[in-house]
């Protein structure tokens, strides 16, 4: 579904990533392990279109990414929830959900449909409709972002560090709604640092160091590698 | 008690013309991060459009405003394509380097073909209207009535449309508006397309009770800036409410001090309220 080969990322002559190549099929949960500065967030950003990649090639479901804009990328289906949420914190919450439906904006009746399933999925936001999405606490502003990104609908959802500053119960409430939202049809990468969290829900892994990919695996093999268990999982 | 109205009456007329064009200015701050410094030319050119249209076309006032405003909005959207677009990844020095340049380009191209001289544009509402001893002029009346309208259609606009909503967002979050997939040179042009229109409104409302000439813009956009200082850079009510502010400052001031230090208590009550105020009246995020 989405196929990156060889790319790069600078920012000014400092290479924030080198030759990723990597992919995520269709219907997978596929996690993205790295300590802070790995190069996570830039690998999302390329596949956004927010900063162009230096050399390679993106391509989902057979079309060339880079060099689209990044409106055309959402509208192709690639939807990214970013690192510290990137919410419109003055406008209320049913309107940064339905910010989330820009692109698909005249399908009104798709639009309100979609409205409801996001609400059944967070009941809380339903109580806050009408309240500043800046005045909800920190994982009430997750359940925002993650649901303004459903209201773009869709077919790969790229998760940023989701679980970064929230409570642990909080955390496991997270990861619960992810494994739902890719047990529903949405293919999901997401980039972590809490990597038992993300692990007991991945099909897969990579884990990047230094803005290069290091490792590969499925699940069971990444929660039972010494050297992931040693960096990443203090056990 | 006449007196005191008639300083009201006129507190309300400069209050109107300064917090449009201050509005436009914030705007285009608040949204893009460029001080634009051009936005005086464009109040100017806006004044000498509706000039052309009335005086040379023979059109009437109302039409030569509607095509005032069309002319600007495409003039500042030019602007947007042709010299900020392609300097958004630049420091911001080269934007108010560009802007100053666009100023003079502006001033120079309409000198070349209107000179320097100083024209009147009158317009079709010369009367004055009387109640029970107090007299506002219509073409006064009209400007205030004017900026209730067009500040009223903005609000509408920016909050029950979509495409406003876009502007709001980016004003908000520029990357958050990137991930849900807004275009953010559609939302400049807007913006730039907003701002000029607003400046052209204001020229051509407050044109006949003053004088239409190249230099024109320089104070008012002066005080436009001295306006989204202290009313908070970026921030429409501080835009609005800033405008009044320096326009009863002015009024009465002008009256009851002197006028020939009218334009002095402007900067003097920036000097005040950032003292106090250092972030503005409306702090950032007031939208
Ligand atoms: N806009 C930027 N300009 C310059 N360097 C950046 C920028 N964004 C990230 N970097 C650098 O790129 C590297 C990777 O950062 P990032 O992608 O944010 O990592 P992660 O998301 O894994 O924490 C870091 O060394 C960081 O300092
Ligand atoms: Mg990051």
């Amino acid at each position: 579904m989405l196929q990156l080969r060889n790319v790069d990322v600078c920012y000014g002559s400092f290479k924030a990533l080198t030759d990723i190549s990597m992919s995520v099929d269709s219907g997978e949960l596929v996690v993205l392990l790295g300590a802070n500065g790995a190069g996570k967030s830039s690998l999302f950003n390329a596949i956004s279109g927010l900063n162009k990649p230096a050399a390679g090639e993106i391509e989902f479901e057979g079309k060339r990414l880079d060099g689209l804009k990044p409106s055309g990328i959402v509208s192709s289906g690639v939807v990214q929830c970013a690192e510290g949420r990137k919410l419109f914190p003055m406008m209320s919450v049913q309107q940064n959900l339905m910010m989330g439906a820009y692109v698909h904006r005249r399908d009104k009746a798709g639009n309100k449909q979609r409205l409801e399933d996001v609400l059944e999925l967070y009941p809380i936001l339903r109580e806050k409709a009408d309240q500043p999405a800046g005045s909800l606490s920190g994982g009430q502003q997750q359940m925002v972002a993650i649901g303004r990104a459903l209201m773009s609908r869709p077919r790969l959802l790229m998760l940023d560090e989701p679980s970064l500053g929230l409570a642990p119960l909080i955390v496991r409430q997270m990861f619960e709604t992810i494994q739902k939202i890719n047990r529903l049809g949405t293919t999901v990468l997401l980039a972590e640092q809490n990597a038992f969290a993300a692990l007991k829900i991945a099909t897969r892994a990579y884990v990047m160091e230094n803005g290069q990919l290091v490792m590969e695996g499925d699940r069971d093999t990444m929660l039972g590698n010494e050297e992931v268990r040693k960096a990443y999982i203090g056990a | 008690m006449n007196l005191f109205f008639q300083n009201i009456v006129n507190g309300l007329t400069l209050g109107s013309i300064y917090g449009l064009v201050a509005l436009g200015l914030t705007l285009v701050y608040g949204i893009l991060h460029i001080p634009n410094f051009a936005h005086g030319a464009l109040y100017m050119v806006g004044a000498f459009m509706s000039y052309f249209f009335m005086v040379d076309l023979g059109v009437h006032y109302w039409i030569a405003m509607l095509g005032s405003a069309a002319v600007v909005a495409v003039l500042a959207i030019l602007c947007e394509r042709l010299v900020f677009h392609p300097l958004r990844n630049s420091p911001p020095i080269h934007d108010k380097i560009a802007a100053i340049g666009i100023l003079l380009f502006l001033e120079a191209v309409v000198q070349m073909f209107w000179g320097a001289d100083f024209r009147r544009m009158t317009s079709p509402f010369t009367g004055i209207m009387r109640f029970d001893g107090l007299i506002i002029p219509e073409q006064r009346a009209l400007i205030i009535v004017g900026a209730i309208v067009l500040v009223i259609a903005l609000q509408l606009f920016l909050r029950k449309t979509m495409t406003g909503a876009t502007i709001i967002a980016m004003a908000q979050s520029r990357e958050g508006a990137f991930l849900v997939g807004i275009d953010a040179n559609r939302v400049a042009m807007m913006t730039f397309a907003i701002s000029g229109m607003l400046a052209a409104f204001a020229a051509t409302l407050y044109a006949p009770i003053n004088l239409v000439y190249p230099a024109m813009g320089h104070v008012v956009i002066m005080k436009a800036f001295v306006i989204i200082i202290l009313g908070g850079m970026g921030s429409i009510p501080g835009a609005i409410v800033g405008g009044m502010i320096i326009g009863f400052a002015e009024a009465f001031g002008g009256f009851y001090i002197s006028s020939s230090y009218k334009d002095i208590i402007a900067f003097g009550l920036l000097v005040v309220i950032l003292s106090v105020r250092p972030q503005g009246l409306f702090a950032k995020g007031a939208h």
